[in-house]
């Protein structure tokens, strides 16, 4: 039984992927696309098609690098027929950036077999453990960056998302986490964190993201702390490849789902 | 005993079962699930672990040997304890020696019990540790 689940994990169809659109948090009522963000899966009808729960397993087995492959090339594979204008948001911990010496290769070749510039890639740093060997950090990202890649910071103001995090990845965006975005609207110190991160942002010449909206009065706290961009339940939950198409021609579903679809734009 | 006589006690109780013999493992997890937990099995001591990064538990089931090497459902032990959970543990192996037995209970256990073992003795084992728990 030793590594049957692994190997179902890294089978071919073993990862699903689906896609969350990050939006302008227009405040005409629009929500122009700004990217699509990559989200996987695991295995249907294990316990590791949770996302979290497939994430922990993988820490566990000491996985992460090769699975951060994985996704790298699943999410490329299902993101690769979206139209030329659609930008994708690729999920990476930052140990592999600093492990794996040829991975920034590895996206760049996977990428380029599918037809995708570097410029239309965002790769999101997640679980950013601080690198001991922040040179290899470094050289990966300007590898990257040198391909047109740019570069989020994920969870900010969480864990180790902290300043000297900030301050080795340079991110292009900021994403703030749900913890500071859920409840904002009625919570003064919440508002006082999110202005604190939209003017990190913009000092750095940044986009913020504000994850995990789903509330009206979430989206206007965040509007109102001068955050540009939004990614949630409250405007497009993850959606398969296809059904996000849907989506888009449909043009008639409930609520902002629907306002989303009149326009997208690059960030 | 009847075993609907104690389903009652363990609606809707959360319960993780971990058991690398899915021959066995299926089976208790359906059990659980027709008296109306919520039952959720893992076959690896890893799976286990990161089911329990996520969710809570108010019992866990637990093999000894998970992987064909060693005790790994000692370390599931351990780890649970470690992190202070108060969730009831219940080993349930076909290694239970009275050494092993202490191991499991110095590590944390509540109970042991040895394979093979009738379903309605872990149940009603099980019953009673649920209903101890906070």
């Amino acid at each position: 039984m030793k590594g049957s689940l692994l190997d179902r994990v890294f089978a071919p169809d073993g990862i699903s992927v689906r896609f969350q659109p990050v939006v302008e948090a227009g405040a005409d009522g629009t929500f122009p696309w700004c990217y699509v963000e990559g989200l996987v899966s695991g295995p249907a009808g294990t316990n590791l098609a949770s996302a979290d729960v497939l994430f922990s397993y993988i820490r566990r087995k000491r996985e992460t690098t090769r699975m951060d492959r994985a996704c790298v090339a699943a999410v490329l594979a299902a993101g690769s027929t979206f139209p030329l204008d659609v930008v994708i948001g690729l999920n990476v911990n930052a140990a592999t950036l600093t492990s794996d010496a040829g991975f920034a290769d590895f996206l760049k070749s996977t990428a380029a077999r599918h037809g995708l510039a570097g410029s239309r890639l965002i790769v999101e740093i997640v679980e950013h453990t601080l690198p001991t060997e922040t040179r290899a950090f470094r050289d990966a990202l300007t590898a990257l960056r040198a391909a047109g890649v740019r570069v989020a910071l994920d969870d900010v103001g969480c864990a180790y998302s902290n300043y000297r995090m900030i301050l080795e990845a340079c991110p292009d965006f900021f994403k703030v986490d749900r913890y500071f975005v859920t409840g904002a609207h009625a919570d003064p110190l919440r508002m006082e964190v999110l202005r604190s991160i939209a003017a990190l942002g913009q000092t750095f010449g940044a986009r913020v993201v504000a994850e995990g909206v789903e509330s009206e009065a979430d989206l206007a706290a965040v509007r109102a702390a001068g955050i540009g961009l939004v990614q949630g339940f409250l405007v497009v939950r993850p959606l398969s490849r296809q059904a996000l198409d849907d989506v888009r021609r449909a043009g008639t579903s409930a609520g902002v789902a629907t306002a989303i679809n009149k326009e997208k734009t690059r960030c | 005993m009847r075993l609907h006589d104690s389903a009652p006690a363990v609606a809707a109780k959360r319960v993780l079962i971990v058991d690398d013999e899915k021959s066995l493992l299926v089976p208790l997890v359906h059990y659980f699930q027709r008296v109306g937990c919520v039952a959720v099995g893992a076959q690896e001591r890893e799976e286990a672990e990161a089911l329990l990064d996520h969710q809570e538990f108010d019992l866990i089931v637990v093999d000894l040997a998970l992987s064909g090497y060693g005790l790994e459902g000692l370390d599931l032990i351990q780890t649970i304890r470690q992190r202070g959970r108060t969730t009831a543990v219940l080993v349930l192996s076909g290694l239970v020696t009275p050494e092993i037995e202490a191991e499991s209970l110095r590590r944390g256990a509540d109970a042991v019990l040895t394979k093979p073992q009738p379903l309605a003795e872990v149940v009603a084992l099980a019953n009673r540790l649920m209903r101890v728990t906070p």
